[in-house]
């Protein structure tokens, strides 16, 4: 006999490592059980029933985060929402999508392509991660710079606040200007407010055929009059940039051999519509003339879809190539044009304190983000490693507070981040959404010790 | 020594084909179109002689619209010297590709004619072998490795037991297979380059060309639907069905 019957729990070691712990590995899984609501209903049981024993509830879905938001390391309740992965409803009209909040994004994705629509929010893990997930932590991604984070396609949302009241919030509206719209308080707030049952996703229309360029910076200074050129001349679906080491990590570990020289110090991917030979003669004028102008020293464009996805993989595989150096990472942005000047800051600053670190920088340019891996030299011990990047942080934070930008621009904040948030909020922010919190989970049921 | 390269615009690769819902071909609007995989393997191999210093010219020829350019273009910018559009609308059958080939052959008098093993729309593996017919010179295909010395070539080819390595006299038709390279990228800087070389377009009826059409597609449609999977909750279970359906 369990004390969740009849909603199914798991308690057995295997079970708690694996749900107790997201992509992070810095804090212990030791949650007391598992738990799989299969509705609303069950979840609004599950919060009366912490309310009475006095249990502390760690919502969860595909636990692919890197903050630490859904760990539970101090006996916790996991509430695993993976049952609940029906799609309710699919409109093609509005269009949009109503789904469980543990409907996996990919499944999602295919689901909505399959009807011949879209859902443009993709990011590595978007397989594995699930729809609830992904809107507590406003998931980003690849083609943020095209259709925004996922929470400009969240139309509604079903929630269990910590006194166990059911929300229905938005509705699925476009127009609805009747106050707070509590929705926007519950993208993003990483599990601390509710449990996000249901979802009322919007869709879109494929976009027509996309063609990637790859193409190298000269400097660091090309970089935004680029950005700025193509984004004017192009639709951009992305617009990625790693530096030159991430090539030399990349080709080491998948054997591939860089389409370019490799001499340039940045380069980009660019993904943009290619529906005919107009657009491509475009994009050609375009590097031309940016060529000329002294910016862009090399270049390639995908001629097949097969060439396309190789292009990506330079992108795509970086974080991969790099982790067997354990690196030191940070997920920070600041605004789209101080970007150069802020990774030349971030760049002095480390070599300024270990000039025997290397950093492999990439991101997404076109959203400000940058993701700084600092990389830990062979001969130093993983120990040693962390301590000197725990040394590194505060002078990092303290330039991401002089450059007005986010400590965490992604990734959110979860255990990871929470000592740093000051570095991006004020004081009265973080007072605001304490007082927030107390008003949706006055017991502070949920996802203690997260974000503030 | 010239090198003839033939491209076909197919459907890409990576596109999922479908069927026109009246069933009178593969649907083809606002699909994504690129060379055939194989033409530009073959393509890379005649670069890569020419960069040895054993060939002098690579000319890059096609058949179709003016849609067919585009491919050519993409030839031309992976290094391709000139380049041939052999213009001709609606279903060119590989009796009518070949010997439009022969007519190029005859005119240009490569030392190679470089196809790809087969076009991955079609997949007929036919115009190769019957360009070297009506040409009455050596063929070899499905080569994975081209090596050319005294005015022979020495292929290894991918058949079913392994490689056979042949030598052939040329001028020969060669026809690549998957494994013989990987095709580089084109360069930006080199498509521009590209639009300055020479592109000829000559007809079916220039070259008196006469149209085979002995082949007629009757239907097409899309292969049966898979069912979907079952998720098992034992081994036990697992075996049962795997033995109920005789595959263990």
């Amino acid at each position: 006999m369990s004390r969740f019957d009849p909603i199914e729990s798991l308690t057995d070691d295997e079970s708690l490592a694996h749900y107790g712990r997201d992509w992070t590995r810095f804090w212990p899984a030791r949650p007391e059980a598992v738990v799989f609501p299969r509705s609303t209903e069950e979840v609004v049981d599950l919060v009366r029933l912490a309310r009475r024993d006095g249990l502390k509830l760690v919502p969860s879905g595909g636990r692919t985060g890197l903050s630490g938001g859904a760990v539970a390391s101090s006996g916790e309740v996991v509430v695993s929402l993976e049952k609940m992965r029906e799609l309710v409803e699919l409109d093609t009209t509005e269009p949009g999508l109503r789904a469980q909040a543990g409907l996996p994004v990919g499944e999602l994705q295919r689901r909505a392509t399959e009807a011949g629509l879209y859902y443009p929010v993709d990011w590595a893990a978007a397989a594995s991660s699930q729809l609830g997930g992904s809107i507590a932590t406003n998931a980003g991604g690849i083609r943020v710079l095209r259709y925004g984070m996922t929470r400009d396609w969240v139309q509604g949302l079903t929630v269990v606040t910590g006194t166990g009241e059911v929300l229905e919030l938005n509705r699925g509206l476009v127009k609805n200007n009747t106050g707070l719209d509590l929705r926007h308080l519950m993208i993003g707030s990483e599990g601390v407010l509710g449990i996000i049952t249901e979802a009322t996703m919007a869709l879109t229309r494929p976009p027509p055929e996309q063609s990637v360029l790859l193409i190298g910076f000269a400097g660091l200074s090309s970089i935004m009059p680029v950005f700025t050129e193509l984004r004017a001349g192009l639709t951009l679906s992305a617009f990625e940039f790693f530096d030159r080491r991430s090539i030399e990590y990349v080709a080491g570990a998948t054997g591939e051999d860089f389409p370019l020289d490799g001499e340039c110090p940045y380069y980009a991917v660019v993904e943009f519509d290619d529906p005919g030979q107009a657009s491509q003669e475009r994009a050609l004028e375009l590097f031309e003339r940016l060529a000329e102008a002294g910016h862009l020293a090399d270049g390639t464009i995908s001629q097949s879809l097969t060439q396309a996805k190789e292009l990506w993989r330079w992108r795509e595989a970086i974080s991969e190539s790099i982790s067997p150096m354990t690196p030191y990472k940070n997920d920070l942005s600041v605004r789209v044009s101080r970007v150069p000047e802020f990774l030349d800051a971030l760049d002095r600053l480390v070599s300024e304190h270990y000039p025997e670190f290397e950093v492999v920088w990439f991101g997404h340019i076109g959203d400000g983000n940058l993701h700084m891996n600092v990389l830990r030299p062979e001969d130093w011990s993983i120990g040693n490693f962390h301590a000197a990047g725990r040394e590194l942080s505060p002078r990092v934070f303290e330039l991401v507070r002089q450059f007005e930008g986010s400590v965490s621009a992604e990734h959110g904040v979860g255990l990871l981040k929470r000592e740093d948030l000051h570095y991006t909020r004020s004081k009265a922010e973080i007072e605001l959404m304490r007082q927030i919190k107390a008003a949706f989970d006055p017991e502070g049921i949920f996802n203690p010790g997260k974000v503030f | 020594m010239k090198i003839l390269v033939t491209l076909k615009r197919v459907v890409d690769y990576n596109v999922r084909v479908r069927v026109k819902s009246d069933g009178s071909g593969v649907e083809t609007d606002g699909v994504k179109m690129s060379i055939n995989p194989f033409d530009e393997i073959a393509l890379e191999e005649a670069l890569r002689i020419k960069e040895r210093g054993e060939a002098e010219e690579v000319i890059v020829a096609s058949i179709g619209g003016d849609e067919v350019q585009q491919q050519l273009r993409t030839g031309l910018a992976m290094g391709a010297d000139r380049a041939i559009q052999v213009s001709a609308d609606g279903d060119v059958q590989p009796l009518t590709a070949a010997r439009t080939f022969l007519k190029l052959v005859e005119k240009e008098e490569p030392g190679i004619v470089f196809l790809g093993k087969q076009a991955i729309d079609d997949d007929a593996n036919q115009t190769g072998q019957m360009l070297a017919a009506l040409w009455d010179r050596p063929q070899a295909t499905f080569a994975s490795k081209v090596e050319l010395a005294d005015g022979k070539a020495t292929v290894a080819r991918e058949v079913d037991s392994g490689l056979e390595t042949i030598e052939v006299d040329l001028p020969a038709v060669l026809t690549s297979d998957l494994r013989l390279n990987e095709p580089r990228f084109v360069k930006l800087p080199e498509i521009m380059k590209a639009k300055r070389k020479p592109l000829e377009t000559l007809s079916l009826e220039d070259l008196g060309v006469e149209r085979a059409g002995g082949i007629e597609a009757v239907s097409y449609e899309p292969p049966p639907q898979r069912g979907g999977g079952k998720v098992v909750e034992s081994v036990d279970e697992l075996v049962s069905e795997l033995k109920s359906k005789g595959l263990l």
